[in-house]
């Protein structure tokens, strides 16, 4: 792991520009460019609010809704984009020789790059909607545990796509899962009497990382009550260990990547 | 040892073939359904290749297509890891497996070159340090802000050859670019090649243009099927493997029938001197010694043969009948005496093909077709296949 620091940061001007050259190429030739990092979750939260508010009567605040779908936005880009990051490069790949690693890390950077901006966008609409802010300083450990999520989940999908390409196919209905496994369009106060009667049922909900990830956003963004710590503790423990195994499959793997493309 | 530059000591490399399935789930299960250890799905692409380059030499890497020279540079250039054995590079390394690799059609040339510099191992300092340089090497004036996939190809591998160069490796891998380019083009990058084999450089250079790697390369290393079948002075080993390849254009390319009554047994090849060859020289004198045994009697007997470039392309044919010399009958053994003047024949390797029919042209003795392969050496240039002789006057 120290080597592969090392060779990361020995190759950081490589890395800032890969993830410069994923930022541009996403919106290039589109009228719109980055709007549409904003112009998607935009639509995804129209559509969700006519349907959950107007259709199905079903009690949800718009700020829980805006800000379910922004953060579940990052990491719905980067299970979509993640498996392309070595079959897409199959020429670099089989032609250049540095640490293969830096594709998916400056897909999720950039990704991140752009969940960010939209963070801003959503923040200045929460100052027109009123609520307050509630209690920021969660907001980095959230980002980081985030960040580290989408590292390690990408990593594995794109390194196991160049040996089994059903791994892109899978990922489409695996995503469509965990966004319903995930309290993006309810509040995780909705669950919670459900696990007060079952009691196993709370630390299984938050093996689901983004479950814990997303009541840290929104307890730092909409003043949402945090839920219990060690619930919390248990979507980090998950996140890390997704992370460690997504870095420790992609450098098993990539050695022979170069053979299979 | 300081002065080694490259080790290679007992190096394989597998690939494992996938079903026409490719990579999918499917295509897993059922190949797990099959044998275990169905070597048939395995492709040794190297196999127990050994050698080494010291510091300042140019080694040429040249064998037929499949004979595993770009997995030989891949390997050093890191981009696969060997199934079997290790390789040693000292040195930075720089690779011109493809001119462009990391471009991306998008980007403008500028963005292009500080990513392909960085891909080699630059700085975004170093880069821009080498720019100017690039991009007047490249010579592509304004375009260089426009993306490169608005280039026209040649701009395209200038741009690609002109980074990887100025990267200024200690070892550069190339491999076949120079078949790329215009003529101007290839000219600089030959001056650019003697101007790193003069820094004392090292160089590894895959090419399928002989004249070329025999003169760029101080030692060549021959390859067949993942093999060494030859390392040592270029045209030491540039010959033999004009011999293996020519052994190998005839025999694929060999044909035989006939009834048989009179059988073709062999032909020798003399040069000017007497002495029997495979390699001949423009414009020198060529004579054939054909034998033949005519196992039963036969009348009327017409000797034939034709010449054919290496696709199998008729150059030039022709028989004893046309040439108005009368076999009336053939019996025993015997031998036929061709002889060629002057073979205007441009550089290239050449089969020939020998036939003895009945002269009436209904039976068919023997044929045999490309089945001599002889190497032409040519002094002159000149456009297509067949020197004519000519005048030119002025008046």
């Amino acid at each position: 792991m120290a080597g592969l620091i090392k060779d990361i940061t020995a190759h950081r001007d490589l890395l800032s520009m890969l993830v410069a050259r994923n930022i541009k190429i996403r919106y290039k030739e589109s009228a719109l460019g980055f709007l549409w990092t904003l112009l998607g979750p935009v639509f995804l939260i129209l559509i969700y609010a006519f349907f959950m508010k107007v259709v199905m009567k079903f009690p949800i605040p718009m700020p829980v809704l805006v800000s379910g779908i922004f953060v579940w936005q990052y990491l719905a880009m980067c299970l979509g984009d993640s498996s392309f990051a070595i079959i897409g490069n199959a020429n670099l790949v089989k032609k250049a020789c540095f640490p293969r690693l830096l594709l998916p890390l400056s897909i999720v950077l950039a990704n991140f790059v752009n969940f960010l901006l939209s963070l801003l966008v959503m923040a200045v609409y929460l100052l027109i909607v009123g609520p307050h802010f509630g209690a920021i300083a969660w907001l980095p450990l959230a980002l980081i545990t985030h960040l580290a999520l989408c590292t390690g989940v990408s990593l594995g999908l794109c390194a196991l796509n160049v040996f089994l390409r059903d791994v892109q196919h899978l990922t489409g209905i695996f995503t469509m899962a965990w966004f319903f496994l995930t309290p993006v369009v309810y509040d995780i106060s909705m669950i919670t009497p459900i696990t007060q009667q079952h009691p196993f049922l709370g630390p299984l909900y938050f093996m689901n990382p983004m479950a814990g990830i997303l009541s840290l956003y929104r307890t730092a963004l909409l003043g949402s009550p945090l839920p219990d710590l060690s619930l919390i503790a248990i979507s980090l423990l998950v996140t890390t260990l997704v992370f460690v195994s997504g870095v420790l499959i992609f450098q098993k793997l990539q050695p022979r990547f170069a053979d299979e493309l | 040892m300081s002065d080694i530059a490259i080790q290679v000591e007992g190096v394989s490399k597998r690939f494992r073939l996938r079903s026409a399935g490719g990579n999918t789930l499917k295509a897993l299960v059922m190949d797990r359904f099959r044998s275990g250890a169905d070597t048939s799905r395995e492709l040794w692409a190297l196999k127990d290749v050994s050698f080494t380059v010291e510091k300042g030499t140019t080694l040429g890497l040249i064998g037929a297509n499949g004979a595993g020279k770009s997995t030989l540079l891949a390997l050093l250039a890191g981009t696969m890891m060997p199934t079997e054995g290790r390789l040693k590079t000292h040195g930075t390394i720089s690779s011109l497996l493809e001119l462009g690799a990391g471009f991306h059609p998008d980007l403008t040339g500028r963005e292009n070159v500080f990513l392909a510099g960085a891909i080699m191992g630059l700085t975004r300092e170093q880069v821009n340090r080498r720019f100017d340089a690039i991009v007047e090497f490249a010579d592509i004036g304004r375009f260089i802000d426009q993306p490169v996939k608005h280039y026209s190809s040649g701009m395209y591998v200038r741009l690609g050859f002109a980074v990887a160069v100025e990267v200024d490796p200690d070892v550069l891998l190339v491999d076949e670019v120079l078949a790329v380019g215009d003529a101007s083009f290839q000219r600089k990058c030959l001056r650019r090649m003697a101007e790193f084999r003069e820094q004392k450089k090292t160089m590894l250079i895959i090419s399928h243009d002989l004249n070329t790697i025999q003169t760029v390369s101080d030692q060549i290393l021959f390859l067949d099927h993942g093999r060494v079948l030859g390392h040592g002075a270029p045209s030491q080993v540039i010959g033999q493997y004009e011999t293996f390849s020519r052994d190998q254009v005839s025999s694929d390319r060999r044909r035989e029938w006939g009834t048989r009554e009179v059988i073709l047994t062999g032909a020798q090849f003399l040069n000017e001197a007497g002495q029997e060859t495979t390699r001949v020289t423009w414009g020198e004198a060529l004579t054939i010694r054909l034998h033949y045994e005519a196992k039963t009697p036969v009348g009327p007997s017409v000797f034939g043969y034709s010449i054919s470039d290496e696709q199998g392309r008729l150059v030039h044919g022709n028989n004893t009948q046309i040439e108005k010399v009368s076999i009336p009958s053939l019996s025993g053994r015997g031998t036929l005496v061709l002889k060629l003047p002057s073979l205007n024949l441009a550089k290239g390797t050449y089969l020939f093909s020998f036939s003895v029919h009945s002269a009436d042209h209904q039976v068919n003795y023997h044929r045999l077709d490309h089945a001599f392969a002889i190497g032409v050496e040519a002094t002159k240039s000149f456009e297509g296949l067949c020197y004519m002789p000519c005048e030119w006057k002025l008046e």
